[in-house]
């Protein structure tokens, strides 16, 4: 029964419960304890050793109905010719066991001859949908259809009326079986590779290149978004807190035990102050950059946990800091608002960095500190203008580290009208940045120490 | 050798009779995961809306299984010295004074200062021993000679070092004292471990666990709830209470109430000698189990519609 269990946590972790070996362990222990007598226990047992959020819960028991559901060979098999006189014996000689269990109508005997033809063609491998046929064929092989077959052309060659019936009772009772299995096959897809291809497309949008990213991508893009600014969250709050930690404070120590005349019981440790990163993002949000800025920002702004202080400026002729819009309201809707330009006064025209960094310079120098990173996302393409990189310059030598981001691949970094080479003196890094890969690299360099 | 838990906990239904005589009615879901902790010697991580009975479910077996009740209470901050032990460094600092002497005298009998390190070393570990440990609710419950319960409370308050730090304790029954040594669990405790949700607990922690979700009950169990835990309550009464919290946690309210309000409500009922809800009645006792101005709002609107829909 244990290959059962398995092939329940593999259809489980299919339909997107998380499972470990240990707690595989735990569910077949317990199984072991409640045994398969009654269905609602062992219901029960499986989603208290397997699934471990609310959530999960239910997955689990839509999983458990579909797994353990047995319709199989429940509706009889259409008997075209019921009425007919039974057949004589001495027609089909040599009845296979397969033939019986049809003509005996024998449920139980049917199902378990399927899946255990079902279990020795390893069913829980099935991953495409193309595999179906391929899998119902070999399980009818193994059945022993191909005898039903011989049996239903033997009785063809022999001509009463008799003979005719019988074939006729043969082939309806072939029909139904092969409906049946197909349908198990299709169970049993549904149940180890339904999710497959949703898995599938997640790895590929990571990957895929922003600009080039269908409307109708976004919600599941926002979802794995939210997944990886989870996973960050927790990764780097928990090192943080762990980080410098145990080194004696000795000043500290003589001070706090002066009230135990001098003896050094309670030790006090030195703790650094942790510094959160501060960051200020100066995007270009001309149509060409648009798409990864957004990302970019849904990114920032789900991390704002981590991160004290964020500072956002948007330009394209002119700049502009924003970070009041976005904080106030969820990123879509900041963007639209931005790009609409209702409120603020952005100028839509042709990019202009040399005008934009003057802009910044001007207006927000005192934004950067030496404690901040400046993450410039743009193409540096200018039209042509005078780059002026000197603006660039002023914000590079206050800041900690500036980090460019560049949503071309690398090898249009410098053709045409992109200015990149001149602004290259005043910056510590640039990436290449047009995929969420990229923006998580980035993320997870930001934040880690 | 069978655990004192299994002794009495001998199939599901045995559980689920003994939670009722200490009147904790369970249905039978909490039951055997109650059941499968005390064979399979697992925690149980019992979450679900706050005042549905998680604390309840650990006092009750408790209490059904006489065994002391050993109780933790998480909050932001709980570190190892509340949670496990502490030196009783007061008692420390005072067996040297008044040892003081005698310590002179070991030392002084030694020539030389390397003899009288030597001498000291052999003394020192006799301030880190059992008498001058203070042992905290965690140590507590693994040195229990016949098995504790052990009520870990609301673990979604604490931080992760300490969840993370709990996880030696909950798979192997075991800690480390760096100065005695690991200490091993006498008779495994029963552990429970409560949340709320307020975070995400981590994976860690919850594959170690039976995870148990307490939901609001039907119904038919809530009724059988208030009658065992108001005895005094009449039969339509109780029906009609349950009809009518059963309504308002459909509302979309801040908080809807739970089980523990139902009772408050219920007793509140019998000491105004209530034989049937009318809405006047209803909207005076309202505050009993809306806890919240602008729910108050939200049902007082439709009070009269749901004492009616409940009498009937």
């Amino acid at each position: 029964m244990e290959r059962v269990l398995e092939d329940f946590v593999t259809a489980a972790r299919t339909a997107g419960v998380r499972i470990s070996i240990s707690e595989t362990l735990d569910a077949v222990r317990a199984v072991k304890v409640v045994g398969y007598r009654d269905r609602a226990l062992l219901k029960d047992a499986l989603a208290v050793s397997l699934a471990k959020t609310a959530g999960e819960k239910t997955i689990l028991e839509d999983c458990f109905e579909r797994f353990f559901a047995f319709r199989l060979f429940a509706a009889a098999p259409d008997r075209a010719c019921k009425d007919a006189a039974m057949p004589s014996p001495s027609l089909v000689q040599t009845k296979s066991s397969l033939v019986r269990l049809l003509m005996e109508e024998d449920r139980a005997g049917l199902i378990g001859a399927m899946t255990e033809a079902a279990r020795l063609e390893n069913i829980s491998q099935i991953k495409y949908f193309t595999q179906r046929s391929l899998f119902a064929l070999r399980i009818l092989a193994r059945m022993g259809a191909g005898g039903l077959d011989g049996q239903i052309q033997a009785l063809g060659r022999i001509d009463t009326p008799a003979a005719a019936a019988e074939k006729a009772r043969l082939e309806s009772a072939k029909a139904y079986l092969v409906d049946n299995v197909r349908n198990y096959v299709q169970s049993q897809y549904d149940l180890f590779a339904r999710n497959e291809g949703e898995r599938r497309l997640e790895s590929e949008l990571r990957l895929v290149k922003l600009s080039n990213l269908e409307q109708r991508y976004f919600a599941r893009i926002h979802n794995i978004i939210q997944r990886m600014v989870k996973r960050l969250n927790d990764l780097h709050s928990r090192r943080r807190k762990a980080a410098r930690r145990g080194v004696l404070d000795f000043k500290r120590t003589l001070r706090e035990n002066i009230s135990y005349q001098g003896m050094l019981f309670a030790p006090s440790w030195k703790r650094k102050k942790i510094e959160r990163p501060q960051i200020v993002v100066i995007c270009d949000i001309s149509r060409s950059v648009l798409r990864t800025v957004r990302f970019l920002l849904l990114f920032l702004y789900g991390l704002n946990q981590e991160i004290a202080k964020i500072r956002t400026f948007v330009f394209c002729t002119n700049l502009v800091e924003v970070s009041d819009i976005l904080g106030n309201s969820p990123v879509d809707e900041a963007l639209a608002r931005i790009q609409g330009g209702t409120d603020i006064p952005l100028i839509m025209g042709r990019t202009d960095y040399e005008r934009s960094f003057g802009d910044f310079r001007r207006d927000h120098l005192a934004a950067v500190t030496r404690k901040t990173t400046v993450l410039v996302l743009g193409d540096a393409r200018n039209n042509y203008n005078d780059p002026h990189p000197e603006n660039l310059r002023a914000i590079y030598e206050r800041c900690k580290r500036l980090i460019w981001l560049n949503p071309e691949v690398p090898a249009f970094w410098g053709s045409g009208d992109s200015e990149i080479g001149h602004y290259k003196p005043y910056y510590t890094m640039i990436k290449e940045c047009n995929t969420l890969e990229h923006i998580e690299r980035l993320i997870s360099a930001l934040v880690r120490r | 050798m069978k655990s004192r838990y299994e002794e009495q906990f001998i199939s599901i239904e045995t559980v689920l009779e003994n939670l009722r005589d200490v009147a904790y009615i369970a249905n039978r879901q909490m039951a055997m995961t109650v059941y499968l902790a005390c064979r399979l010697e697992k925690p149980i991580l019992v979450e679900g809306p706050a005042g549905v009975g998680k604390t309840e479910l650990a006092k009750a077996t408790a209490a059904c299984l006489q065994l002391p009740l050993i109780r933790l209470q998480c909050y932001e901050g709980l570190d190892e010295s509340k949670a496990l032990y502490e030196w009783k460094y007061g008692k420390q600092l005072l067996y040297t004074q008044l040892l003081k002497d005698k310590m002179d005298d070991i030392i002084s009998r030694g020539n030389g200062f390397k003899t009288a390190m030597d001498k000291l070393h052999q003394y020192d570990d006799i301030f880190f021993s059992w008498p001058f440990l203070e042992p905290r609710p965690l140590l507590k419950a693994l040195q229990e000679k016949n098995g504790c319960v052990l009520l870990i409370d609301e673990i979604d308050k604490s931080d992760d070092e300490f969840e993370a730090f709990l996880l030696e304790i909950l798979s192997d029954f075991q800690v480390s004292v760096p100065e005695i040594g690991t200490v091993q669990a006498v008779t495994k405790p029963l552990v429970f471990l409560t949340s709320n949700n307020t975070r995400e607990l981590s994976e860690a922690l919850k594959r170690r666990c039976l995870h148990l979700y307490i939901p609001f009950p039907e119904a038919a169990l809530e009724r059988e709830i208030i009658r065992r835990r108001v005895p005094d309550i009449s039969e339509h009464l109780a029906h009609q209470v349950v009809n009518f919290i059963q309504d308002v946690r459909k509302l979309d309210l801040k908080k809807v109430p739970s089980i523990s309000e139902t009772i408050d409500w219920a007793r509140v009922l019998m000491i105004l000698h209530a034989e049937t809800l009318d809405p006047a009645l209803v909207r005076d006792t309202l505050n009993i189990f809306i806890k919240f101005e602008d729910d108050v709002g939200v049902v007082a609107e439709k009070v009269h519609q749901l004492t009616a829909m409940a009498v009937n």
